[in-house]
């Protein structure tokens, strides 16, 4: 653990005062769970509206509150109790959003337990398919078991180099093998396939069905032929020709090089438009936010 | 420039406020407005129920595509998106799936929701429980028509194209975060002439989904939908308050490029002046346009205060030194 990483939040390693927090944290988060699961439906909403609330009331808090200004919290003292604040806002954020992640590895467990159940149920029953279940649970417990095997081994000798396969046993070979081997190429050929929807996927957008179909595909068309290499070459080589000598005229007819229609194209329209459907996006998750944060959003009924 | 007052603070009144530096307030204060605008407009709809919302085909979609997934007998797939953990989008694509499952349960159609992650998992079991026991048909509720698939990319991709296929689902929602599979959801859906509703708040995969869908909430209007399908107040209000944020906005970009318009004629023109006075003299045009530049600095331009500035990186402010003990908490910690 570096230094920078000690502040108020994090005890140093293997002491007193860290296994207190832990244990401390533990009975306080069960304390609150168990609380949840005793209330009845009608305080359900309030306790999670209340800590909704203080966890946003964080994080506006941070927004607003001054910052400090090139602060070194390994060499200075911060100077008076705003700029305190501020450190301590400083080394709690980071923490603050941690615990989203660690309520996410919680959950990880109801995931397991879904695809367990499903596929489960469907191979007790020899439902149709079921061979596939038995490959998906199968492939599950192999990665689980190698996967952590693969960990323990590399935890327990860090002194071995694992980037020389020399040096790897069964276990490694075998999370390579699943991982490296199987997964990311799977992932990779899914990804590849995206290339052949795309060609579809155009073939039916850009055809000329209405107006607005037919300027789609103009000037889609425009785009498309001002990245092929030949095609813009021998374009705006005629486009110079025809522009003749320098002047006012041939300023203006340059202008027809297809490589400046694209990128007039780009520029006018795609970039303002994305600009204008990310500036709504930005508005609407703003006022969903607010909603949840004030707890006025109370889903759709 | 340690000392130079750059911003309404300077480095000896106030060592602090980094991200109020120079123009870095208005960005925040541009925030306050906008919510402003959506609170004021969320009281405002509790007294006045006759707020107008425009016409959204996506939204009139969604009671077409389940009427025809109910007269076919197949299932209706929904997607709320990639979001991991759950964020304010994902809730909405979960508010939508909700309007969609009620839908389905008043007809007694099956639903299938797939969830890219655990978290997601969680929510959406919740949230689609809760739907059939409002609609008065707990029994109705199969805990497995929501299945978490896997928390990589196109794994999930693989696995809800697989489920599109052999389900053969009539009609298809992906609404929510979506990047590359977005293609892939849509292409499949497709391919077995299912009916695609969707929306993405990722802005490079919305042409994907406007190209292979046959409708598409685009931008804001996927945070609309609640309050398109349910009318509630907060919901209209808030929607009202976000269509004043645009106009604000806009008016803002107006007001910002008429001043750089009017501004850069004018350095234009000094340029210009400049250039001319000098008779060609290459020192004395660079230290002219040095004083311009540095005049500059001082005038106010309306379009200045959208360019935020940092705190110069040599601006010293002067601190008390942490003590040696402190600094290193570490001593006598096992490696």
């Amino acid at each position: 653990m570096r230094e920078s990483q000690i502040n108020f939040w994090s005890k140093v390693p293997f002491s007193g005062p860290l296994w207190m927090m832990i244990l401390l944290t533990l009975l306080v988060g069960f304390g609150i769970v168990f609380a949840l699961t005793k209330a009845p439906t009608q305080a359900r909403r309030p306790i999670t509206w209340i800590l909704t609330f203080l966890s946003g009331a964080f994080f506006v808090a941070y927004q607003y509150w001054p910052h400090s200004i090139n602060f070194d919290k390994n060499k200075e003292l911060p100077k008076g109790a705003v700029e305190g604040v501020s450190a301590w806002m400083n080394e709690t954020t980071s923490i603050v959003g941690t615990i989203a992640q660690v309520l996410a590895a919680f959950m990880l467990g109801l995931g397991i337990f879904s695809i367990m159940k499903i596929h489960g149920t469907k191979i007790i029953k020899q439902q149709k398919d079921w061979p596939f279940s038995v490959v998906l649970i199968g492939s599950l417990l192999a990665m689980l078991f190698f996967g952590y095997g693969d960990f323990h081994v590399r935890e327990a000798t860090k002194t071995m180099d694992f980037d020389n396969p020399n040096n790897w046993g069964f276990i490694n070979m075998g999370r390579d093998f699943l991982f490296e081997g199987l997964l990311q190429q799977m992932d990779a050929a899914m990804f590849s396939i995206i290339a052949f929807f795309i060609l579809s996927a155009a073939y039916r957008a850009f055809r000329a069905r209405s107006v607005e179909a037919t300027i789609l595909l103009g000037t889609a068309l425009l785009v498309i032929l001002s990245l092929m290499g030949v095609v813009a070459f021998a374009w705006d080589g005629l486009v110079d020709k025809i522009a003749g000598q320098p002047g006012p005229t041939r300023d203006i007819i340059l202008n027809l090089r297809i490589s400046e229609i694209a990128n007039w194209i780009k520029n006018t329209f795609q970039t303002p438009a994305i600009t204008g459907i990310r500036f709504g996006i930005g508005l609407g998750t703003l006022s969903m936010a607010l909603r949840i944060w004030l707890g006025l959003e109370k889903g759709s009924k | 420039m340690p000392n130079e007052k750059i911003g309404p603070w300077s480095s000896d009144s106030i060592p602090l406020g980094s991200q109020y530096w120079d123009t870095g307030w208005f960005g925040l204060l541009f925030i306050l407005i906008f919510l402003g605008f959506i609170l004021f407009n969320v009281l405002r709809a509790g007294s006045n129920k006759n707020l107008f919302i425009r016409r959204i085909p996506g939204l009139n979609a969604i009671d077409e595509a389940v009427g025809r997934a109910t007269e076919m007998g197949k299932p209706i797939l929904m997607v709320p998106g990639l979001s991991d953990p759950v964020n304010a989008i994902a809730v909405q694509a979960i508010n939508i799936c909700s309007y969609v499952t009620k839908t389905a349960a008043k007809f007694s159609n099956p639903i299938i929701m797939c969830a890219y992650s655990a978290s997601m998992y969680t929510l959406a079991q919740e949230v689609i429980r809760d739907v059939y026991q409002q609609e008065g048909v707990p029994e109705r509720f199969d805990p497995d028509s929501v299945r978490y698939i896997s928390d990589r990319q196109f794994a999930f991709a693989a696995g809800v194209s697989g489920i599109i296929h052999r389900e053969q689902t009539a009609a298809t929602f992906f609404l929510g975060e979506f990047y590359a599979e977005s293609l892939i959801f849509a292409e499949t859906a497709n391919s077995i002439g299912a009916i695609q509703v969707a929306s993405s708040t990722e802005a490079t995969q919305t042409p994907f989904f406007i190209a292979a869908c046959d409708y598409v909430l685009i931008g804001d209007e996927f945070y609309a939908a609640s309050a398109y399908l349910t009318r509630e107040p907060v919901l209209v209000g808030s929607l009202i308050g976000q269509d004043w944020s645009k106009v604000f906005a806009i008016m803002c970009i107006l007001c910002g490029a008429v001043s750089q318009s009017v501004f850069s004629c004018g350095h234009a023109k000094a340029v210009e002046e400049i250039v001319s006075s000098s008779n060609g003299d290459q020192t004395i045009i660079a230290e002219e346009l040095k004083k311009l530049k540095d005049a500059e600095k001082h005038q106010f331009v309306f379009s200045k205060l959208f360019k935020t500035m940092d705190p110069p990186e040599d601006l010293k402010v002067e601190r008390d030194p942490k003590p040696a003990d402190e600094a290193s908490p570490l001593v006598g910690v096992p490696k």
